[in-house]
């Protein structure tokens, strides 16, 4: 009898305890879900943003539980009573308020955030020792020393061939004829001539074409800034920064606050290594500092940043057209539906930006007259009632659709005035 | 011997021509360069000059102006640091867009998604690309704008202000594209609670 209450204890408390510890594990849990809820729009762990890190709140309250979960629940209260290390945090964020929480979250709920702060450990990083870009060093080096050796092996090989020939002709007693020079054969100076013409010929040509024209054209910038990262991995739309293209003339460069909409809480870059088009390694961390510098954003004073600090960056323009020739963005965005990609390239695959196409005139026009007008659903548009009609009764084929050229897209004067 | 300079030449002609860069740093030549650029002050060109040679210049508007086709301005300005009576006074700020017609609600959910969605998410849950759980490169959660209930006039003042770690879109949207993005969001919390 005494065996069998005692085992029903055990049994029972087993089942508490293993209850117990499996709702503390669904707290800890809940306790991410509600930061990342309510608390992460102002704090991170490791980091200040708009209100301090988190990361040992207990010990700096003095391991004070009771007063930490009031003043989650409403910080005024607590300044207002005169506690010394709240009146000290509220002065010290510039008397930046934390919003109250008390008819938000109940106790619980907020010991289950501080659970969650107090277990929070920060990820190492792996160290990955075993770096593939050596490799390819190693190829080229190999592949050098190769080249190298053929060279020396086909040098000594001529050398060898002229001596066997110096004493074949000795053994057969044979004076060599004396050959004419290669500078005065007249046959040479002809090939020669006419090599040069063709040759020389070709290269102006080409280069004379190429005047003005800057294909390929990838300057440095003041900031190596990767629209592979913004518009490629984080999918930033172009016209998040570039609105103006469908507003205007000009695609605009964005201005210092644009960057700062995001940098002023991404301060350190931690996507994959970066490499310029030279192949060296280019910190990310410091380029975002660079933008800081620009911006007078002081990372440990974030909230006392004023975006009239600001000094511009100035970016080395890359696509330009000559001063004689009208370019409106807004036209070819909007009304003619055109990808930004069409004429600027892959922009979101390049780390630096590069030319893409030459912006010659041979090249407007081409596509003015390979383009179809994109007619539906565009009010700038309507008045072409004439095509409209031919192309319902069929005296237009709509398959081919009608270009920029046909509604006057290659007039000089649409560009040139 | 003449195998041999022969055998120069073209090692020579092979090095120049694998050394020199495909990278191309600095621009071409321009024919006739003072057609090619412009002898008039353009775009983002240094203008700092211009007062000095007696012209006189301002690159924003004279204060007051308002664009054609544009909303009357925000009377409520921004708060100094660690001040929020404006923040609070500008609830009462009407939204003069009540409802968006389907052509307007189609541009402004464009307009939502290049600007906002980013962050706050294009089903509006605060998990944009930039958040992505916790997992993209912006440390602070986005709100949630599905489950945020706040005046009209007061998203106004944050969107147009900066709020938190948001900053300013003023430069983006203009007083029209703001009040039509906060009616969109509005428009889409009634959508999901009619579901």
């Amino acid at each position: 009898m005494i065996i069998r209450q005692i085992a029903k204890t055990i049994l029972l408390s087993t089942i508490i305890l293993l209850s117990a510890s499996y709702s503390n594990k669904a707290t800890a849990q809940e306790g991410k879900t509600i930061f990342n809820t309510y608390c992460a729009a102002c704090h991170k762990m490791d980091k200040d943003l708009t209100g301090p890190a988190l990361m040992g709140v207990e010990e700096r309250w003095g391991n004070d539980r009771e007063k930490l979960v009031a003043w989650v629940k409403n910080s005024a209260n607590l300044i207002a009573a005169g506690d010394k290390h709240a009146t000290d945090i509220f002065n010290k964020w510039n008397k930046l308020p934390m919003a109250p929480f008390e008819t938000v979250l109940k106790d619980a709920e907020i010991n289950a955030v501080l659970d969650y702060i107090k277990d929070w450990k920060p990820e190492v990083p792996i160290v990955d020792n075993n770096a593939n870009q050596t490799s390819s060093d190693k190829n080229s080096l190999l592949l050098g020393i190769i080249t190298l050796a053929l060279a020396l092996a086909a040098l000594i090989l001529l050398f060898v061939k002229r001596s066997l020939k110096k004493l074949s002709n000795e053994a057969l007693d044979v004076t060599p004829v004396k050959a004419i020079p290669v500078w005065k054969n007249k046959s040479y100076i002809a090939l020669a001539a006419i090599l040069l013409f063709v040759v020389g010929g070709y290269f102006t040509t080409t280069s004379a074409i190429e005047l003005g024209r800057n294909k390929g054209y990838e300057p440095i910038q003041p900031i190596f800034y990767s629209h592979k990262v913004h518009a490629g991995v984080n999918q930033i739309n172009c016209l998040y920064c570039h609105g103006g293209a469908e507003k205007g003339k000009h695609a605009n460069i964005p201005s210092v606050n644009v960057c700062m909409n995001c940098h002023k809480s991404i301060t350190e870059y931690s996507g994959e290594q970066l490499y310029n088009i030279d192949g060296e390694k280019v910190d990310g961390t410091a380029e975002i500092k660079k933008l800081h510098e620009y911006a007078g954003f002081d990372i440990n004073n974030a909230n006392a940043w004023n975006p009239n600090d600001a000094k511009s960056i100035e970016w080395v323009q890359i696509h330009s057209l000559p001063d004689h020739v009208y370019f409106n963005h807004s036209q070819h965005v909007v009304v003619g539906k055109v990808e930004c990609q069409t004429c600027h390239g892959e922009i979101n695959k390049m780390d630096e930006v590069k030319q893409f196409t030459d912006l010659s005139m041979g090249w407007c026009v081409n596509c003015h007259r390979e383009t179809k007008v994109q007619f539906k659903e565009n009010g700038f548009y309507s008045i072409y009632e004439k095509y409209h009609n031919e192309l319902k009764n069929g005296k237009l084929d709509s398959t081919k659709g009608i270009t920029v050229e046909k509604i006057g897209g290659t007039e000089c004067q649409k560009c040139h005035y | 011997m003449k195998k041999l300079s022969f055998i120069v030449c073209f090692a020579i002609t092979i090095i120049v021509v694998s050394c020199s860069s495909s990278i191309k740093r600095s621009p071409n030549n321009a024919y006739m360069p003072d057609m090619a650029y412009s002898r008039a002050y353009e775009t983002y060109a240094d203008h700092s000059n211009l007062q000095k040679e007696g012209i006189n210049y301002t690159n924003t508007p004279v204060a007051g102006t308002i664009a054609r086709g544009e909303e009357f301005p925000f009377p409520y300005t921004h708060d100094a640091i660690g001040d929020t009576t404006n923040y609070s006074a500008s609830r009462a700020a009407k939204n003069p867009f009540d409802s968006l017609s389907a052509a307007d609600f189609k541009e402004v959910e464009r307009l939502y998604l290049v600007n906002c969605g980013i962050c706050h998410g294009k089903d509006l849950d605060g998990n944009g690309p930039l958040w992505k759980d916790g997992s993209g490169p912006y440390p602070a959660a986005p709100k949630n704008l599905m489950t945020l209930h706040m005046p009209d006039g007061q998203m106004f003042y944050s969107i147009t202000y900066g709020k938190g770690q948001m900053g300013s879109y003023a430069s983006q949207l203009n007083r029209k594209e703001r009040w039509q993005v906060i009616t969109y969001i509005k428009e889409k919390q009634k959508e999901q609670a009619a579901n």
